[in-house]
């Protein structure tokens, strides 16, 4: 169903491509293919080096450096055994020998990896002893990246990243096709996994317009790494070292400080690097996300792929009202290295109004007619504000500062998890998102007539849980939450975004129009944005459950 | 098996099977007996002299005596706790509670169920009973059913498998 079936055991696969796979797999890159679009292709040539670079350089490094050393030892001391042109030649024959087996590696991992675009399927073939063929469906994405790693930009190639719902590795990654290539082909896939085919010309897949929303300038990256929970250790560690080095009158301490301050530096950098140039724009395929100094990153999630959004906002931040929010994509999982954060961020940091902004892009309808209030409350509010429902009195001794911010409020749409007080959070599920939920009280919990309720999500940094809620509350969240979730799913659009649902065809207006007849609508996308209720008239507050 | 009182009419916990109870009493009484040996092991040893003076007495006596009050509220707790075990279907999910002192109720939806699973172990099956795990997208979901009758772990797998093709969504 996923990612890890072999093309060989699909023979039911629509009858041109299997045909293709199924000669492509005998003998790699034989004989022309039903459909032009549908080749078996080749990465580009010289990505094995920019892959293997580093091993690459390493090999040369030690060979050089050992081979330019024994050149020294044998011009001083005299005692190489060879005569010194002898030991010259081997050496560099070693050397040529060396980098000709890695290129003649590196050819053949080349030359055995291919890949295809079906009109249901992507497929890989690689590897040459140990093979793998790998088919992942198009209409399972979950989300598609472009990386470009600063060695590959310097040869204008990307790699492209297909992720399907195993929260582990990219089901299909391709590294590294010509940038333009790399595009063309995420316009395929996305053209094919959102159901928007033109039958006449298959090829001639436009990529899908898109409107920038949200642009952080790079200074406030940097502000927010400085604001950010890092100064803070930085600031504890320094006031440590300090009070030591004074009170045993030693400047030794001041040393295990070095440490400290490059790993503070390393994690401004990473900061830097990723979230340099953040942009994020919104287009028929969905959110667009493109960032990064060094390595850049371009991400397109389609609609309805995100499916928990955390906004948080640490201490600092409060005093520029910054928030970062993050989100949980099904084939992101949860990495905790650098590169798999900043995949998870929807955004870095930004101001209330862009979280808006990219609340409105994953969630355009918010299920009620106060979103601004709404959601605002569920970032800096407490207590019942806005039909939240927080941690009840009688049980504020369990949570003596959070008591108040605890809490939940449903929508229509989604439901808003609040939580922390120096660490303010604000987890949104929508309703068709929910995998399941359970409520859980301990004998503490019962004695306070309080319950815990958490929701489970796709593997992600948000974790969708309220703490300490009134029990008969909890309750009856659990129940309803279970009949708006399936009440949602079936409302849910399909899988295949552009497959428009007849009722809703006419509200996308131009768009949908033109999507009936081309392969990709001309007009720009419509930013969905949320309209405070004071901005639309005297509306009836009731717009929440 | 006792009602909230915000349960929606009509719902009905079933119950695991009372040989489930035997299978955990079996595993109980194992695994407290090895730990009582293992822990009586210095006592042992301090009785009889090869060790000299290193646990003091009261430690030797202690270890065991804790192990033992500690294996034996489990034993009495048992009972209770299979009993809190208890499923019920519903249209669009599946209800799983269990715990006593600490109780979790989780609602998985059918739609939601990537796949279910049936294991059975030597113990079980000697018993005829099974345990049934389901899986959703989120490998936070943790809802295994232990003690089903095996007729009726493979009837409720069977059954929750159409009512999850019935009812498939993405994810």
């Amino acid at each position: 169903m996923t990612a890890h079936e072999p093309s060989g055991g699909v023979p039911a696969a629509a009858g041109p491509e299997g045909g293709a796979g199924a000669e492509g797999a005998g003998q790699p890159g034989s004989g022309p293919v039903a459909r032009s679009g549908d080749a078996w292709q080749r990465v580009h040539f010289i990505s094995p080096l920019v892959r293997g670079w580093i091993a690459l350089a390493a090999i040369l490094y030690f060979v050089g450096r050992d081979w330019f050393e024994g050149l020294f030892d044998a011009g001083t001391r005299g005692r190489s055994p060879l005569p010194e042109g002898v030991g010259l030649l081997l050496a560099a024959g070693v050397v040529l020998g060396v980098v000709l087996v890695i290129a003649a590696a590196f050819f053949i991992s080349w030359y055995f990896t291919r890949y295809q675009v079906t009109a249901e399927h992507v497929r890989v073939h690689s590897g040459v002893v140990f093979r793998q063929q790998r088919q992942a469906r198009l209409d399972r994405v979950q989300a598609i990246d472009i990386v470009q790693p600063f060695l590959a930009r310097i040869f204008g190639l990307a790699e492209l990243k297909f992720e399907v719902a195993d929260a582990g590795e990219s089901a299909v990654r391709l590294a590294f096709l010509k940038l333009d290539d790399a595009r063309k082909l995420r316009a395929t896939i996305l053209a094919r996994a959102a159901g928007v085919t033109d039958p006449e010309h298959p090829e001639e897949v436009v990529e899908a317009p898109e409107r920038e929303v949200v642009v952080i300038p790079p200074a406030r990256v940097l502000g927010a790494a400085v604001l950010s929970g890092t100064t803070i250790a930085l600031v504890v560690a320094a006031a440590v070292v300090v009070t030591l080095g004074v009170v045993f009158r030693t400047p030794i301490i001041a040393t295990s400080f070095i440490p400290v301050v490059i790993g503070v530096g390393g994690s401004y950098w990473s900061a830097l690097n990723t979230g340099y140039n953040f942009r994020a724009a919104t287009s028929p395929d969905g959110i667009r996300l493109r960032y990064g100094l060094l390595d850049t990153r371009a991400q397109t999630v389609p609609p309805g792929r995100v499916q928990a959004l955390g906004i948080v906002q640490p201490p600092l931040w409060r005093l520029k009202g910054w928030y970062r929010v993050t989100g949980n994509v099904a084939g992101y999982g949860l990495s905790a290295s650098n590169e798999g954060q900043a995949r998870t961020t929807l955004l870095p940091v930004g101001t209330r109004d862009e979280v808006l902004q990219i609340l409105a892009l994953v969630l355009p309808d918010p299920g009620t007619l106060r979103p601004v209030e709404v959601f605002s409350a569920g970032m800096t509010g407490r207590d019942g504000e806005e039909g939240f429902i927080t941690t009840p009195r009688r049980a504020r001794w369990l949570a003596p500062l959070a008591w108040r911010r605890n809490g939940f409020a449903v929508t229509r749409t989604a439901l808003l998890l609040r939580s922390g007080v120096l660490w303010r959070q604000l987890v949104v599920v929508p309703h068709e998102r929910t995998q399941s939920l359970s409520i859980e009280q301990g004998p503490v919990d019962r004695r306070f007539r309080v319950a815990n309720l958490q929701f489970q999500t796709t593997p992600g940094p948000v974790t969708p849980r309220v703490s300490l809620v009134d029990s008969a509350g909890a309750w009856e969240l659990f129940h309803g939450q279970a009949v708006r979730a399936a009440e949602a799913r079936r409302r849910s659009g399909p899988e295949q975004w552009m497959k428009s649902r007849p009722a809703e065809a006419p509200a996308q207006g131009p768009g949908a129009q033109a999507s009936a007849q081309g392969p990709v609508p001309d007009v720009l996308p419509e930013v969905p944005v949320y309209v405070p209720a004071a901005a639309q008239g005297e509306e009836p507050a009731d717009g929440q459950r | 098996m006792p009602r909230e009182p915000i349960d929606p009419s009509g719902l009905q916990w079933s119950r695991v099977s009372p040989k489930y109870l035997r299978v955990r009493l079996l595993g109980w009484l194992i695994g407290s007996l090895v730990w009582v040996v293992l822990c009586s092991i210095p006592l042992v040893l301090r009785l009889t002299g090869a060790w000299e003076s290193f646990p003091p007495l009261g430690v030797a006596w202690g270890l065991p005596a804790v192990v033992l009050v500690i294996a034996a509220w489990r034993g009495l707790l048992l009972p209770r706790q299979v009993a809190a075990i208890g499923y019920a279907e519903r249209d669009e999910d599946l209800l799983v509670r269990q715990g006593v002192f600490f109780q979790r109720t989780m609602v998985v939806p059918y739609g939601r169920m990537q796949y279910v699973d049936v294991a059975v172990g030597p113990l079980e099956r000697a018993f005829g009973i099974c345990t049934l795990k389901l899986h959703t997208a989120s490998p936070a979901t943790n809802a295994s059913l232990p003690g089903l009758p095996t007729e009726e772990g493979t009837r409720l797998r069977e059954q929750l498998s159409a009512r999850g093709e019935a009812r498939l969504a993405g994810l």
